[in-house]
């Protein structure tokens, strides 16, 4: 079984549920205005029964609907402080995940390539890892002296551990063999991780970049949430897109609250890309496959 | 003991054949009018150098590929056609697969059981039982109950055969089963081979690029061309059977590998080059 | 008639060897050891090879000819006279050292070629290569069990047998398997050193050195003796009934959201491996809603949610069924094409390919992703219960950062690892469990 070949028949199958799905969630935000009617009694009976609200249906009741959230879009679209949300939040991941990046590959490498290094960088590593990134916010409020710092060693602490193990799985998957070749053909050390090990270790680091990509964004929208956003608040600038969600929940704005939900994804879905051009780039032999 | 039966199934008729793959865009002729003959009860050997359309034709009689022409019929029924490109695979073609496809979550018994239980043929104990017995009779007691990772791989391709005969087959396939194994195990595993067929006489379809594996086996060899393949040459093997290892120093086995040896090598050469030119 | 000795070429050995039960299961090195062991003999028709109650020293495999084997009586087997031919294998008494004699009386009935082995090198040799002597002495086991009922005989071999290495490779007991061998590398201390640097460094910055930004941290031994303390100043240690409560309830949520991911998400995730038309419909869907953080949900959910515990526990399920789904998803597209052609060759229909391919098939995955999804589930469920919850470690953490108990931000912190390992473990354990016949292969190195 493999990937399926795109067609424009499963376009338009996949493009009928997002659209029934919109559907669904449009009438069941507005039930507030249709579930008095009378051919409802019982379901608001049942709803009743289960101990829910009557006036509206549980949980998609309490949503904004599409068209609420459509509305403020266009609203917000126009102000700057948006845009500077959007920026903010980029800069934290993609800085943080590099940060992860320039420190964790050299880290992963060495645990890869030197058994003593391994044997005591790992064990204290994996004991770590478990602790979610954050479960250190207090910890990292307390050490670094500005909150951009605290959120930036957080962000960088989520995407270190995945690329790390990564690098290291990476490592350890290489071919044996290419290692006998390069010896029987004189390879130095250094040539061999220069020309073996680093690339080989490329594809692993890359795919599993897709997955810290993840949570670095989780992080960052986390951490803008519970330290506040760090920069003076104001507005809808100043924080990055997870404090403009918070911000819009503490004022009771809910349909901006979908609003920076969904432009979290889709900054999400930009940096994943932007990380696959990139891992193409520098892989472009896994292209050819 | 079993009896050897008088094959009367498991003819094979590949009545001009032709596959295209990709007709509306690259247009890869992988079988070019392929006209075989295959009798009850026959080996017959498919050599020809690796990517020359051989596998297709297995697929094409097991069912897991359309032909874009021709016709393939097995004991007069057909099979598959121009009007109905693909077969419907079933247990009376069964296919011993390159790199093994036994089940490595169940146990070698349960692998060999599978098919009469499933088809609903036979119960779980009369399965079993059975199974148990044809796999002391292809000499694999011991392993009944070890899972196929941890047994070697010769003795996986035995396995591999047994669940296939559980099931009666007309014809087994056999798309260059012993390929990835050393030539040692390989050898055991001709004579394996031979002795599980004098006790079945099924028919067999075995596709490999090894010459002398197919004259020692077969009663027929097909030397086929480099893509598109067809029929280049068809020995018949006149060496007795029942046959043992000493067949591979004698010397009517010396000049049928002369007779055949120059046809294949010419092949191999074209396809070598064509691969060059794909680049 | 003295036989005549010979010791054969190593590759004819080898041949001999790998026609032969219970030997050609194992590796071609270790084959090449146990021939190297052997020494051939040449038999007239008529000789005796061996007396019951004779000493058992060799054990003896047929090159060519005919043995005939009647066994004492008294011994309860079920066929107590055989002829043996070429490939047949007799005589194995002489591996069970406590069954030093004979059982029966072997006599050619043909000029015969043997191939003889010594009991005792034998097993020596198994010893020093556990794994694949305890594949040879398992067949063995199963070949005789079936052959004869003599009990203290079977008990035998099950003493032999477990005597060739501290542990069986199955199931569970793989990870003390796996354990005895990673003891007795050079790991154990190397593992002592690190944690060693790195409480050291913690101890020497904060305590000692008093480094700059290190000063404002809770130093180890202020957490070490917090936590063992019976009457802690910030109340929270090892003896007080609160630190359980709240492991508790961070555990019960993580569960509630983990079951219910997984027995939502695996189907689901089976589906969409399965059915092209159930993937066209809902995949592009499932992953247009799949980028947005779990964490962007926090609001939402409250606001959904008349309940921050059933909020929180929305968080946890959503972020470990993503992972469940997607995972088990691609374990249903990694199964091999060759295994469905060969389920459709013999005959299985529809759901019986799912019943006995697909699921099995895709469970490495679904436990890779299950691994995963506790992970994340930890992950959400801490966020989560630092925004918006009672109790609970996240709950914990968070409020000790607020009351300025530092300590406490600490034993916090540890305990989500370790229980986040725990349960991590658990979900390989039971995955081990689960999937016997990966975890054979994988001790057994594959082939």
């Amino acid at each position: 079984m493999s990937a399926h070949r795109f067609s424009a028949k499963s376009a338009t199958r996949g493009a009928a549920s997002i659209v029934l799905f919109l559907l669904l969630w449009e009438l069941g935000s507005r039930s507030r205005q249709w579930i008095g009617a009378d051919i409802f009694s019982p379901l608001r009976e049942m709803l009743g029964a289960l101990g829910f609200k009557k006036t509206y249906l549980p949980w998609v009741g309490a949503v904004p609907a599409p068209t609420e959230v459509l509305n403020a879009w266009l609203g917000v679209v126009a102000d700057a402080g948006y845009w500077q949300s959007w920026y903010k939040s980029m800069f934290r991941v993609l800085a943080g995940f590099g940060a992860a990046m320039l420190i964790g590959i050299p880290f992963g490498l060495l645990l890869a390539v030197n058994r003593t290094a391994f044997g005591i960088g790992f064990p204290v590593f994996e004991v770590l890892r478990p602790i979610p990134p954050l479960a250190w916010v207090p910890a990292s409020i307390i050490f670094w002296p500005t909150q951009e710092m605290s959120i930036a060693f957080v962000t960088f602490l989520g995407a270190f551990y995945t690329i790390v193990i990564n690098v290291v799985g990476g490592a350890k998957s290489i071919d044996q063999r290419y290692f006998q070749a390069a010896q029987s053909m004189g390879s130095s050390k250094w040539d061999i991780f220069r020309r073996i090990i680093l690339p080989g270790t490329l594809p692993s680091i890359m795919v599993g970049s897709a997955v810290g990509m993840g949570i670095t964004w989780e992080v960052v929208v986390a951490a803008e949430m519970i330290s506040g956003g760090g920069s003076q608040a104001g507005g809808t600038g100043g924080g990055g897109l997870g404090f403009f969600i918070w911000n819009s929940y503490v004022g009771g704005s809910y349909q901006q609250i979908v609003v920076g939900m969904i432009s979290i994804g889709l900054a999400g879905f930009v940096s994943s890309e932007l990380l696959r051009a990139l891992g193409q780039y520098v892989t472009p032999w896994l292209r050819l496959r | 003991m079993n009896t050897p039966r008088t094959p009367t199934r498991g003819a094979i008729r590949i009545d001009d054949v032709v596959k295209i793959y990709d007709p509306g865009g690259a247009a890869v002729m992988a079988v070019d009018h392929c006209t075989l003959d295959i009798e009850a009860g026959e080996i017959c050997m498919i050599v020809g150098p690796s990517g020359c359309g051989k596998t297709t034709l297995l697929n094409a009689i097991a069912g897991f590929h359309e032909i874009s022409s021709g016709r393939i019929t097995l004991d007069g029924e057909v099979l598959c056609s121009t009007d109905k490109p693909k077969a419907e695979p079933g247990s009376d073609r069964i296919v011993v697969f390159q790199n093994g496809a036994l089940f490595p979550w169940k146990t070698n018994i349960e692998n060999v059981a599978f098919g009469p239980i499933v088809q609903g043929k036979l119960a779980r104990t009369e399965a079993v039982e059975k199974a148990l017995s044809m796999m002391a009779d292809a000499g694999l007691s011991g392993v009944e109950h070890n899972y196929p990772g941890e047994v070697s791989s010769g003795v996986r391709r035995r396995v591999e055969i047994v669940r296939a005969l559980m099931n009666d087959p007309k014809v087994l396939l056999l798309d260059e089963p012993y390929r990835a194994l050393d030539s040692l195990t390989k050898s055991v595993m001709h004579e394996a081979l031979l002795e599980i067929y004098y006790k079945n006489k099924v028919t067999i379809f075995f596709i490999t690029h090894d010459l002398e594996e197919a004259i020692f086996l077969g009663h027929k060899v097909a030397i086929m061309t480099t893509r598109p393949c067809k029929p280049k040459k068809i020995l018949n093997v006149d060496i007795p059977h029942p046959r043992d290892y000493n067949v591979l120093t004698s010397k009517r086995f010396r000049e049928l590998m002369e007779e055949t040896n120059d046809a294949v090598h010419e092949e191999a050469l074209k396809a070598f080059r064509a691969g060059e030119k794909e680049g | 008639m003295e036989p005549v000795k010979k010791a054969l070429t190593p590759e004819v050995m080898l041949d001999i060897f790998k026609r032969t039960m219970p030997f050609q299961v194992v590796s071609d090195t270790m084959l090449r050891k146990i021939a190297a062991l052997g020494w051939q003999a040449k038999h007239e028709q008529g000789a005796v090879l061996y007396d019951a109650g004779d000493k058992a020293d060799d054990i003896y495999i047929i090159v060519s000819g005919k043995v005939e084997h009647a066994l004492e009586p008294g011994v309860n087997a079920r066929r107590p006279m055989q002829t043996l031919g070429p490939g047949d294998v007799f005589g194995w008494a002489a591996l069970l050292n406590q069954y030093p004699s004979r059982l029966a009386t072997a006599v050619c009935v043909e000029p015969t070629e043997i191939v003889r082995i010594n009991g005792e090198e034998l097993l020596r040799l198994f010893e020093s290569d556990p794994d694949s002597g305890d594949v040879v002495m398992s067949r063995f086991a199963t070949m005789i069990t079936r052959d004869y009922t003599v009990p203290d005989l079977i008990a035998q071999l099950r003493t032999i047998h477990r005597k060739l290495h501290s542990g069986d490779i199955q199931g569970m007991n793989l990870t003390l398997y796996r354990l005895s061998l990673w003891a007795r590398s050079p790991r154990p201390y190397l593992m002592l050193i690190g944690f060693a640097l790195f409480l050291g460094f913690w101890y020497l910055a904060v305590e000692v050195w008093k480094l700059p930004r290190f000063r404002e941290m809770p130093g180890i031994t202020v957490v070490i003796k917090e936590w063992i303390s019976k009457d802690p100043t910030y109340g929270l240690s090892l003896y007080t009934p609160e630190y359980y409560q709240h492991i508790g309830m961070s555990v019960w949520r993580v569960t509630q959201a983990f079951v219910l991911a997984t027995l939502i998400g695996v189907p689901f995730g089976l589906f969409l491996g399965w059915s092209r038309q159930f993937k066209e419909y809902l995949f592009p869907l499932f992953e247009m809603l799949r980028p947005i953080p779990i964490l962007a949900w926090v609001p939402l959910a409250i606001v959904m949610f008349v309940s921050t515990e059933s909020a929180v526990i929305y968080l946890t399920f959503l972020a470990s069924f993503y992972a469940t789904a997607l995972n088990t998803m691609l374990g249903v597209e990694s199964i091999e094409e060759s295994y469905l052609r060969a389920a459709s060759c013999l005959g299985a229909s529809k759901w019986q390919v799912f019943r006995h391919i697909i699921v099995p098939g895709s469970l490495p995955f679904i436990f890779t992703g299950l691994q995963i999804s506790v992970g994340v589930a930890w992950f959400s469920l801490v966020a989560a219960e630092m925004v918006s919850g009672q109790y609970g470690l996240g709950y914990v953490i968070n409020t000790s950062y607020t009351m300025v108990r530092y300590p406490t931000i600490v034993i916090g912190m540890i305990t989500l690892g370790a229980v986040g390992y725990v349960t991590s473990a658990m979900v390989r354990i039971a995955g081990d469990y689960l999937m016997q016949w990966r975890v054979r292969e994988l001790a057994l190195g594959g082939r």
